[in-house]
């Protein structure tokens, strides 16, 4: 598993998953690997009262409700389509999700303007169709026909980048639950392939593009929508970019405390920046970025990594203050004057009154701004 | 106080102090919570008189209560209520529920300023134990109802912190809308607050009820529990759950302290009314809050110790009134979940449909239905034949069973909603859902029902809750937008109930809402429904709807936007309407017109009490005033008030140093005159005063104001204006000329906009002529280092519009030659602050402008190549002065000729001169002639030079 970048979370928390299947005694709707309460209690964690024998990490933060309506979803007749900003977590609860279900997470069909009938569908081996003519064998499945055909659940990343035509060729596959294959219409294996049970999709969208292809409403009939919205809650926020750190720095093997007074500093000028991008009352006055809790994730990573391979093998105040300068200046007058003003507006009296590491803060952001200016 | 083993509660006590033994290794903490709080229950049902604890807004408390009150028939109630709310409860019966009573304050002693005006409010719904109670006692003959708590001044005198704070609202919680928003600022003061004090166990337990708040979790795990249960365990549970809060977590400190203090004072009161009628407490019932019902103060019970004292009021004067509430207000004062006190009032009518008790109603109560009045009746009918309740008196007979036992062993109770209820639920909501524009369709229902039934069994619930059904529908029908004005959240929230919104009645308002309505009646509008309602005023065929109108216009200065608004006709100054149209919304803002009762009986005297405020506020300025006055003759057309706050005026006037306000002074001013000449025999005298303090104030202040940097053009010009509109009555009343063209001589401006200003003014005086500003702006535009600043001479012009209007056009002319010969970099920047100067104006000065340009400009395209503008036109070269004067002359020539008509008008007037010719030669030279020593004695200065 070691020699992988990045492990699907079938294969991170298999272990887990086993033994959550041994214990799981719950009913099972279709061929699920765990029950719904199961699936749950995988994605959010279980407690001390959940009586369990080892403890279940927590992998997705967010409000338990929204957890729930999507595995109820998914245990129903319809499709689930997860929306939200940037950097919400849609696609790793996607991912958790379906690999606590189905135990695959990797069929995936990425929606691009480029994405066509056949990477939903299913398209052919040119050369075994010029050798041996067009058959089961010669056809390659896409991962939506794969997961029909293993009665799993199979993924649309963001359903709305695709054009509206290649959308709409869900509507059945969602509906009918099977997809023909008229160049088969005279195979004895029949030329239909019927989804098993189990057999669903999950979908993300930006809520950000919302109009670049906006769904039909027939297809979006077939989806039951959950919308992730962007974390507020500074604890639960400091929970997931805790947790999602202490990943990265494993991934990345790098030994690097990070002190709480600097994550609060982090949490702290985003929740900062947001109330003020709230506030804002046109496009430029506010940062082009979501401010999403992956995007102070990124921040975070930018910092560690800097400070390990530049620094003092260890995380500064001044390192994370050109971080975040650095990851979230990216339209030169307007981004870097709202910036500049949270520091002077905002940092500054704060650094006078509180001291510590919102100095340094201030300072690492000055010459990050007067670097880029 | 403490129970000893013997008592009912022996086992229970057993059985924790294993658990505590078994849990926490040892006696400890842990055995001390759990056998205080069985202390606690003990002693609260060893209490002779007594106490029946109740939470808010809670349909078992409700049920619970009527039942008991049945039963027990107390002599006196007494109730956690601020005590000086008393008189208004019996108003309750005139005004549709809910409705909150309101304790209000505007002037405030003993309070600092900053938190007047003062109110507290006390929301009261049907679904609660309060009302039951209230109906009650008000209700059944010899029977005292008797509010305990601490007056509404207490509320404020105990509260440390500022009002805004304690009524502060969650800050995730959703923007209020305009029906959350109905208890303005007020502290709210509620019965049975009963919520855990520290976010930890509220957590824990919602963590483990599988429920998203608070009231969905007390609706889950004690509402349905206790929904059916008997007095006892009632009683029981509610004040195991009071000690329980109560120990667990007491809280800041602060809070902990007021609660101890209401306690006290609520035991003293109480101990005081016993001694004082001598009732026996067995009679007596005590309805509190549970978290009060739990307490261990000296004080507690009827043989408690005497020791609290209670503190006098201030000297505040409370004024009490009845405001209409909502259940989204009470939410959102009271911080609980969206929905939940509807769904309480839906769980209630449910409550009283299954278990058929008869709940009590205030005889008169509007909203009352007729059937279930009926059906009420007939089941009282059947209790009073069957006095035998199922359980005795806990109270009368001392020793209570252990009820709390058995209830902590049953499991948790469940939701017993059913399939059909459920079904229907998921029609309507799709329904529901169509008409407000989501495409939504039977399949959805099904979705609906299916995945309401499967979240249940996500959390762990054998039939889906309310709650649930409403995450449900969220899930199958909320898309990526919401295409009406509702989401599926509200719907659904509606669906259980809706937001419901009291009504004050017409018997329970204040004289001066009855009054108002009453002088409204001849609109023939239901004013105290809510919404919009449009009003016509005909008043030339209906001369009577003038005073309709009267009103219309001081409630739209009193109330805030939208309560009234004029959609057609307007009042001016000397105008009078022939027709209005209004879109009224009384009904909506009864609040508002609630409170404008605390401050007078009619809405003239409040209106003349706030325009007196503002007059004599110590920030009033002369511009405010002049305000006032205006107002109090638009709307109270009251010479007298006008008269007064006009002195007041002049005295505001004289004492400012400032000139900020002065083109607000001249507007009204000018206005007001104008009224006072074509509507008054005299102008009244404070005006006159006015326009000559005006003048001599104004000329003092011109020079500074010409060098001061605070001084804007606008309010420079302004002053000019009032100079020299005002000149001619100033001068009649005896301002002296002189101290205006001294003023003028004293200005010495540097600022070129202000320069312009004063060659302007120089100019109206005479003296300066066209042909010098002329002159003047042309050396400007040939100098080129001065080029850059003619925009801002030219601004200043631009302003001098108002003064002197006769220089229009010049200032076309200097505008057009601006056009003609700056150079662009110079003359395109400054574009943009021509228009907002003109736009600053106002109306008043483009106009004069483009009616002039028009004037001067050719009409049109063709006409444009031939056209020389007038002031490059030569002078008439043929004219000499000379020639001029003598013309001039030619009219006393024609006179001399034809005496005959000038004689005759002499003879009329019985003047009897006769005519005399002109002595020839000039003037000068005969006055020469006549003393020449000046002359002689110059002729021999210049010959000695």
């Amino acid at each position: 598993m070691s020699e992988l970048l990045r492990a699907p979370a079938e294969m991170k928390y298999a272990e887990e998953l086993d033994w959550l299947e041994s214990i799981d005694d719950g009913p099972k709707p279709f061929a699920w690997r765990l029950s719904p309460k199961m699936v749950r209690l995988f994605i959010l964690g279980s407690e001390r009262a959940d009586g369990l024998d080892r403890p279940v990490a927590q992998k997705w933060f967010g409000d338990r409700s929204f957890v729930e309506r999507s595995i109820v979803t998914l245990a129903s007749d319809r499709g689930l389509l997860l929306i939200g900003d940037p950097g919400t977590g849609k696609s790793w609860l996607a991912e958790l999700l379906s690999a606590a279900i189905s135990r695959n997470s990797t069929l995936v069909v990425q929606g691009t303007a480029g994405t066509t009938e056949d990477h939903i569908k299913y398209s052919w081996n040119v050369s075994m169709v010029i050798a041996k003519g067009q058959s089961r064998e010669s056809m390659i499945p896409s991962p939506i026909m794969t997961a029909m055909e293993a009665g799993a659940i199979g993924r649309f990343e963001e359903l709305t980048r695709s054009t509206s035509d290649v959308q709409d060729a869900l509507i059945s596959i969602l509906s009918e639950k099977y997809i023909s294959v008229p160049e088969l219409a005279g195979d004895d294996n029949g030329n239909i392939v019927f989804a098993k049970p189990g057999f669903s999709v999950i979908a993300t969208a930006n809520s950000r593009d919302r109009g670049v292809n906006d769904l039909s409403s027939a297809l979006k009939r077939r989806f039951n929508f959950v919308r992730i919205p962007v974390v507020t809650n500074k604890k639960s926020e400091a929970e997931i970019v805790r947790f999602r750190t202490e990943e990265l720095l494993r991934r990345h093997q790098i030994e690097l405390d990070v002190p709480p007074t600097l994550l609060d500093v982090l949490l702290q000028s985003f929740a900062d920046l947001r109330a003020s991008a709230a506030a804002a009352g046109s496009d430029d006055e506010k940062l082009e970025s979501a401010l999403s809790t992956a995007e102070q994730i990124g921040v975070l990573e930018d910092a560690i990594l800097h400070g390990n391979f530049f620094g003092e093998r260890a995380l500064t105040a001044h390192t994370l203050a050109s971080s975040l300068v650095g990851s979230l200046a990216r339209r030169d007058p307007e981004d870097l004057a709202i910036l500049n003003k949270y520091l002077h507006g905002v940092v500054e009296p704060r650094s006078k009154e509180e001291g510590g590491s919102w100095t340094e803060f201030l300072e690492g952001g000055r010459d990050a701004i007067a670097t880029l200016s | 106080m403490s129970g000893t083993d013997e008592s009912a509660f022996g086992a229970l006590r057993g059985q924790l102090q294993e658990a505590a033994q078994a849990f926490a290794d040892g006696p400890g903490a842990l055995e001390g919570i759990l056998l205080g709080i069985v202390d606690d229950v003990d002693r609260a049902v060893r209490e002779p008189l007594e106490i029946f604890p109740v939470c808010h807004h809670s349909p078992a408390s409700a049920t619970a209560m009527a039942r008991r009150l049945r039963e027990k028939r107390p002599k006196v109630v007494y109730l956690e209520l601020c005590e000086d709310m008393a008189p208004l409860l019996t108003e309750l019966r005139n005004c549709r529920l809910p409705v909150a009573v309101q304790a209000f304050a505007t002037e405030t002693e003993g309070f600092p300023a900053e938190w007047a005006p003062l109110s507290v409010v006390a929301p009261i719904t049907e679904a609660s134990a309060e009302y039951q109670a209230i109906a009650y006692a008000l209700d059944t003959p010899g029977v005292e109802l008797v509010l305990v708590d601490r007056s509404s001044d207490h509320v404020y005198q105990w509260d440390e912190r500022a009002p805004q704070a304690a009524a502060a609202a969650d800050p995730d919680a959703p923007p209020a809308e305009e029906e959350a928003a109905l208890h303005g600022d007020a502290v709210g003061v509620e019965i049975g607050d009963l919520r855990p004090r520290f976010a930890e166990l509220e957590e824990h337990l919602l963590r483990h009820g599988r429920v998203r708040h608070w009231s969905e979790w007390w609706h889950q795990y004690v509402e349905l529990p206790l929904g059916d249960s008997d007095h006892d365990t009632y009683r029981q549970v509610m004040l195991l759950i009071g000690s329980l809060f109560r120990r667990l977590a007491p809280g800041d400190e602060h809070r902990v302290r007021v609660d101890e203090d209401r306690e006290r004072y609520m035991w003293t009161r109480m101990r005081e009314h016993l001694t004082a009628t001598g009732t026996d407490p067995a009679d007596c019932l005590y309805v509190c809050g549970a978290f009060h019902a739990a307490s261990r103060v000296a004080e507690f019970g009827v043989r408690g110790a005497d020791t609290f004292e209670i503190g006098p009021r201030t000297a505040t004067k409370w004024q009490h009134g009845l405001i209409p509430s909502s259940h989204a207000a009470i939410e959102a004062q009271f911080g609980l979940a969206a929905g939940s006190v509807s769904i309480a009032a839906t769980v209630w009518a449910k409550n009283l449909r299954r278990t058929k008790v008869q709940p009590f109603r205030l005889a008169g109560q509007n909203g009352a239905k007729s059937g279930r009045a009926t059906k009420a009746v007939a089941a009282a009918a059947q209790a009073a034949q069957d006095p035998t309740g199922s359980v005795a008196s806990s109270g009368e007979s001392g020793a209570a069973a252990d009820r709390l036992s058995g209830f902590l062993r049953r499991p948790p109770v469940l939701d017993p909603l059913d399939e059909a209820e459920l079904l229907g639920w998921s029609v309507e909501i799709v329904r529901a859902a169509r008409r407000n524009g989501y495409l939504a369709s039977t399949a959805d229902a099904i979705a609906v029902f299916e995945t309401s039934i499967l979240l249940a069994g996500m959390r762990d619930r054998a039939k889906p809750t309310p709650y649930d059904f409403q995450d449900a529908a969220v899930t199958c029908i909320e898309k990526d937008s919401v295409p009406g004005r509702r989401d599926v959240r509200r719907l659904v929230e509606i669906m259980m109930g809706g937001d419901r919104i009291g009504q004050v009645g017409y018997d329970a308002l204040p004289p001066l809402a009855r009054d108002v309505h009453d002088r409204l009646k001849p609109l023939a509008l239901r004013l105290e429904q809510r919404g919009v309602q449009r009003a016509l005023l005909d008043i030339a065929s209906r001369p009577e709807l003038e005073r309709c109108s009267d009103v219309l216009w001081m409630l739209r200065r009193l109330l805030p936007q939208g309560a009234a608004r004029p959609i057609m006709g307007e009042r001016r100054l000397g105008e009078r309407s022939i027709q209005e149209s209004w879109d009224l919304a009384l009904g909506t803002h009864q609040r508002a017109l609630i409170e404008l009762g605390y401050e007078g009986i009619s809405i003239e005297q409040v209106l003349e009490q706030r325009l007196r405020r503002t007059a004599y506020a110590p920030r009033a300025t002369t511009a405010t005033v002049l305000e006032t006055v205006e107002d109090a003759t638009l709307y109270l057309r009251s010479r007298r008030l006008a008269d007064e706050l006009g002195a007041r005026a002049l005295e505001t006037l004289a004492a400012e140093r400032s000139v900020d306000g002065a083109p607000e002074v001249l507007r009204r001013v000018r206005r007001l005159l104008a009224f006072y000449r074509t509507s008054e025999p005299v102008l009244p005298p404070w005006i006159e005063r006015f326009v000559k303090t005006g003048y001599a104030h104004y000329c003092t202040l011109l020079p500074t104001a010409f060098t001061d940097e605070d001084a804007g053009v606008r309010q420079v010009a302004a002053m000019l204006g009032f100079l020299f509109s005002m000149e001619s009555l100033a001068l009649s009343l005896g301002c002296d000329r002189t101290q205006l063209e001294l003023a003028v001589a004293q200005s010495h401006p540097e600022d070129p906009p202000k320069t312009a200003l004063l060659w302007a003014a120089r100019t109206q005086l005479g003296h300066l002529t066209r042909a010098d500003l002329r002159a003047r702006c042309d050396e400007l535009l040939d100098n080129p280092l001065v080029v850059p600043a003619y925009p801002r001479y030219l601004s200043g012009f631009v302003q001098a519009l108002e003064p002197v209007p006769g220089l229009t056009d010049f200032v076309v002319e200097a505008v057009s030659n601006a056009f003609a010969r700056l150079p662009d970099p110079v003359l395109l920047p400054w574009l943009p602050t021509l228009i907002t100067t003109l736009r600053d104006g106002g109306g008043e000065l483009a106009p004069l402008l483009i009616r002039e340009a028009g004037r001067i400009f050719p009409g049109r395209l063709t006409a444009l190549d031939a056209w020389v503008p007038p002031w490059r036109e030569a002078p008439d070269p043929g004219v000499p002065a000379s020639a001029r004067r003598a013309e001039a002359g030619r009219g006393v020539a024609l006179l001399a000729a034809h005496p005959a008509a000038c004689d005759a008008v002499a003879g009329l007037l019985g003047c009897d001169g006769a005519w005399e010719t002109a002595a020839a030669g000039p003037r000068g030279a005969a006055l020469v002639d006549r003393h020449p020593d000046t002359a002689t004695a110059l002729a021999v200065l210049l010959a000695a030079g």
